[in-house]
């Protein structure tokens, strides 16, 4: 009889223990990325929209690989585009001519070394609105992370995914990033020293008076 | 003391002696069977007490805040003091000869000194507070504010991310983190640090310097931010004893500056110092104030109360990146919802070695850190 009564309730429990732990407890995860992926798995989208500080930029959208994103458009931005207005001939007629004048030396190219590039690795001589890739197909000056990519391919993933680079305005979707030429000024790249932007003279106070 | 009482009088000099006579029985005289004549009583055992070990006995904290002993005279000033300022708040707004100005200043500050947590809050009382917030704002400046109280919203979990090979240590984040947040100019207070770290020795934040003052980014280091993290299990949360800081749905740590009390039990328990104290009143020039305002953001605090990194609440919530994320002009910073599977803070998080600082604690940042 007593043994009937363990093996009931026994069972009982079990039974119950099946029901109870395998119940998502509420808020409760093991980790936050359970968390995370669990309740991303039914995510539509959310009310918050960057759309409105959006409306006064010029953005062109583009889709690479799987990423479909907007950037800035850039032609409008450059300030002596169209570059044909000046370079009206293909440029080894225009250096050879009489009337050969220096241009653009304020540019100095600090980019890679002088033996790997120069101005036409990148500049199409034979149509100066356009940009040239490294087997001489034309590229769009509002694509010209195109150009970019041909040697920096790690950034160019990074930037697709959003690892590289930054956002014009707002996390929310849709997703408008900047594009290369928007950060690094393509003749001269790299980021420069400078000084910090703040200096805190109270906390040196604050620490010195720890001290003594 | 002998009572074992589980809450808390104040000791004033009159009632402690009603002991001496009297047992727990209640009866004055004989009876009960808890005197005895070998027993001392409580004043003799003090005395005794105090011949031997004098001045070494030392009260414990709590003892010494609450268990002051002082006069009469200055504990009804003290019990009457917060009394008085809600009467004077009904004069004014009774008396027929205050401006309107004031009668509503007073009215306003009557119903702030009241309100309950905001956490607690129904939309209607929540629009209340901001309401009457600006409004006292501008009776007592003159100048307008727009402060919201937007809720956290549905499917958004904020999450940030900290490439440490792109962050050069300009501290234009700093720069912008304290214009948007209105943090106080005298104490130079600043959420965020930005920690310069020797190449090849790891992190040692105890040998980093965090208030460097040299061309950056100096040879041979990197730098790695720091900042309120909005743990996903909070130990800051768990310690408040009033309930004034809590997790918001979305995810953000929050506070409300009208209900802190101002213990610091949250800056003690915040293992990643993300947080700050008003020791004096917070100020701010009027012309730099920033009025785009959140209740649980960027407005104006008062002393003796926490505040801390709210990822900007009053931008996030509006689909803005926090001050810090725009002013990077490295684009070491990404911000965004952890719940959209396209959004780029998960590509980060799943393409990218990421790590947290103090994982083990279980504490679950919502900030991780990344290299190219």
């Amino acid at each position: 009889m007593n043994y009937r009564i363990t093996y009931i309730s026994g069972y009982l429990l079990l039974f119950m223990l099946l029901f109870v732990s395998c119940k998502h407890n509420g808020e409760e995860y093991h980790s936050l990325t359970d968390k995370i992926k669990h309740k991303s798995q039914n995510y539509h989208k959310t009310q918050i929209s960057s759309e409105k500080y959006l409306e006064d930029k010029e953005l062109i959208k583009i889709t690479e690989g799987e990423h479909t994103f907007l950037i800035p458009e850039r032609k409008g931005k450059i300030k002596s585009y169209a570059c044909i207005e000046c370079h009206s001939k293909p440029l080894d007629q225009m250096q050879n001519s009489a009337e050969y004048k220096k241009a653009h030396w304020d540019i100095k190219l600090v980019h890679a070394t002088k033996d790997m590039m120069d101005c036409m690795t990148c500049h199409n001589g034979n149509n100066m609105n356009k940009l040239t890739s490294l087997t001489g197909k034309e590229i769009d000056f509002n694509r010209s992370y195109k150009l970019c990519s041909q040697c920096h391919t790690s950034q160019f993933d990074d930037w697709k995914g959003g690892a590289h680079g930054k956002k014009i305005v707002g996390w929310a979707p849709p997703r408008a990033s900047m594009t290369c030429v928007n950060c690094h000024n393509p003749h001269n790249p790299s980021f420069k020293k400078r000084w910090p932007a703040r200096f805190n003279t109270q906390v040196v106070k604050e620490r010195k008076d720890e001290l003594e | 003391m002998s009572d074992n009482k589980q809450w808390f009088s104040l000791n004033l000099n009159s009632i402690k002696k009603k002991s001496s006579g009297s047992c727990s029985c209640g009866k004055t005289s004989g009876g009960c069977g808890s005197h005895s004549k070998d027993q001392i009583s409580d004043e003799e055992f003090d005395t005794a007490v105090d011949a031997t070990i004098g001045s070494e006995r030392k009260k414990d904290g709590f003892d010494q805040v609450f268990d002051v002993q002082m006069d009469r005279r200055t504990a009804f000033r003290k019990l009457t003091a917060s009394l008085l300022i809600g009467a004077g708040a009904v004069s004014t707004s009774c008396s027929v000869t205050t401006g309107e100005d004031s009668k509503e200043k007073a009215q306003i500050d009557w119903e702030e000194q009241f309100k309950g947590n905001y956490k607690l809050m129904t939309d209607a009382e929540k629009k209340g507070t901001v309401d009457r917030l600006v409004r006292s704002y501008q009776l007592r400046t003159g100048k307008t504010i727009h402060m919201t109280s937007e809720n956290a919203e549905e499917d958004v979990l904020f999450g940030y991310a900290f490439n440490i090979s792109k962050c050069q240590g300009y501290m234009d984040c700093v720069n912008a983190c304290i214009e948007e947040n209105n943090q106080d100019r005298n104490s130079q207070m600043q959420y965020i640090r930005i920690h310069e770290m020797k190449d090849g020795e790891g992190f040692k934040f105890d040998e980093a310097d965090d208030n460097y003052y040299h061309e950056v980014p100096a040879e041979g280091h990197f730098y790695m931010g720091t900042q309120c993290f909005h743990c996903d299990n909070p130990p800051c949360v768990e310690v408040c004893p009033v309930q004034a800081t809590w997790r918001e749905k979305d995810g953000l740590v929050v506070i409300d500056y009208d209900w802190c009390v101002g213990c610091r039990y949250c800056m003690a328990a915040c293992p990643y110092d993300g947080r700050r104290f008003n020791w004096s009143t917070p100020e701010v020039p009027e012309k730099e104030i920033n009025k785009n305002q959140h209740y649980l953001g960027n407005r104006m605090r008062k002393k003796g109360v926490m505040e801390k990194c709210t990822f900007c609440v009053q931008r996030s919530r509006k689909g803005q990146n926090p001050a810090c994320v725009d002013a990077c002009p490295t684009g070491a910073r990404i911000f965004g919802n952890l719940l959209d599977p396209n959004s780029t803070i998960r590509w980060v998080l799943e393409n990218k070695k990421v790590f947290r600082l103090k994982e083990d604690l279980g504490t679950e940042p919502k900030f991780w850190y990344f290299m190219d």
